[in-house]
């Protein structure tokens, strides 16, 4: 079967924007991340067991609004409870099915269900705030929130702070949508689609 | 715009939460024999203070939970928010 990404259709490679005679720091990095795994994990309430008991992929769960990482697997809170799963090669499912069983977790495959737009630049934050409400200053690499942008639900993840790296992802229908909202916010400084 | 704090995730615009209404309604134990009227009183009749309110909110885009807030109706000022089970002296 053939998958075709949620912005196949709208993510056109190039310079856009506000973007001549700039540097290549000073303008907005835009990247379409696709195919990757994307599991949910949310714990049962009837599982009494501490978190702290279960690992993935040699990862503990992380705390609230942190992530867990190495070089397989990315470990996102998302709620009490609740995490997401990203993972680039194609085995994740068995490294969950190895580690978490099915009666103390809910495990949900969402890798098909995500739009996710990585943004790199040092203005990017500028970008995010002009939809978003959450304080950019109180959060840095390796942490991870739910908020809106332009009344779109949206997980950020920050990814890296020099460079400042952002991953934004929506639901796979509200993908274009998200785009639109973002690269218009985006071409003051100018962005390049990669 | 209010500023309500997430248990679960910290201070947040209010942009990310839905109001739920009052979260001092008890609804009739469950198999319990009622009266039209009790059940009547349950779904429509509500309290509109002017003052301290207890008050459901669901962080709908952010962590997805139900919690609970203490707001003065008539300034807005917020002051306490809670777990959904916890219980509110």
């Amino acid at each position: 079967m053939t998958s075709i990404s949620p912005l196949n259709s709208v993510h056109l490679a190039g310079d856009h924007g506000n973007s001549k005679n700039k540097n290549t720091d000073e303008i907005i990095n835009i990247k379409e991340i696709k195919n990757l795994k994307i599991f949910q994990i949310v714990k049962f309430k009837k599982n009494k067991k501490n978190i702290e008991n279960y690992k993935l992929s040699g990862l503990n769960f992380p705390n609230k609004l942190r992530v867990s990482e190495n070089n397989d697997v990315r470990i996102l809170w998302i709620g009490p409870n609740n995490w997401l799963a990203l993972s680039g090669t194609s085995s994740l499912s068995e490294v969950i099915a190895k580690s978490l069983s099915n009666d103390e977790f809910a495990i949900t495959d969402l890798s098909h269900s995500k739009a996710i737009i990585e943004l790199s630049g040092k203005n990017i934050k500028e970008v995010l705030k002009k939809g978003c409400p959450i304080n950019f200053n109180d959060i840095n690499k390796n942490e991870v929130v739910n908020s809106i942008f332009n009344g779109i639900a949206v997980t950020l993840d920050f990814i890296n702070d020099q460079p400042e790296k952002i991953r934004v992802m929506c639901l796979r229908s509200f993908g274009e949508s998200l785009y639109h909202s973002v690269t218009d916010a985006s071409l003051e400084f100018g962005y390049k689609a990669i | 715009m209010l500023y309500i704090k997430c248990p679960h995730c910290g201070l947040r615009s209010q942009n990310e939460f839905a109001y739920g209404g009052d979260a001092s309604v008890k609804r009739p134990e469950l198999n319990k024999e009622i009266s039209d009227q009790e059940w009547d009183e349950f779904v429509y009749l509500r309290k509109s203070p002017r003052g301290k309110h207890l008050e459901l909110w669901h962080h709908v885009s952010g962590c997805r939970q139900w919690i609970k807030v203490l707001r003065d109706t008539s300034t807005h000022e917020i002051f306490n928010t809670y777990k959904s089970e916890e219980k509110v002296g």
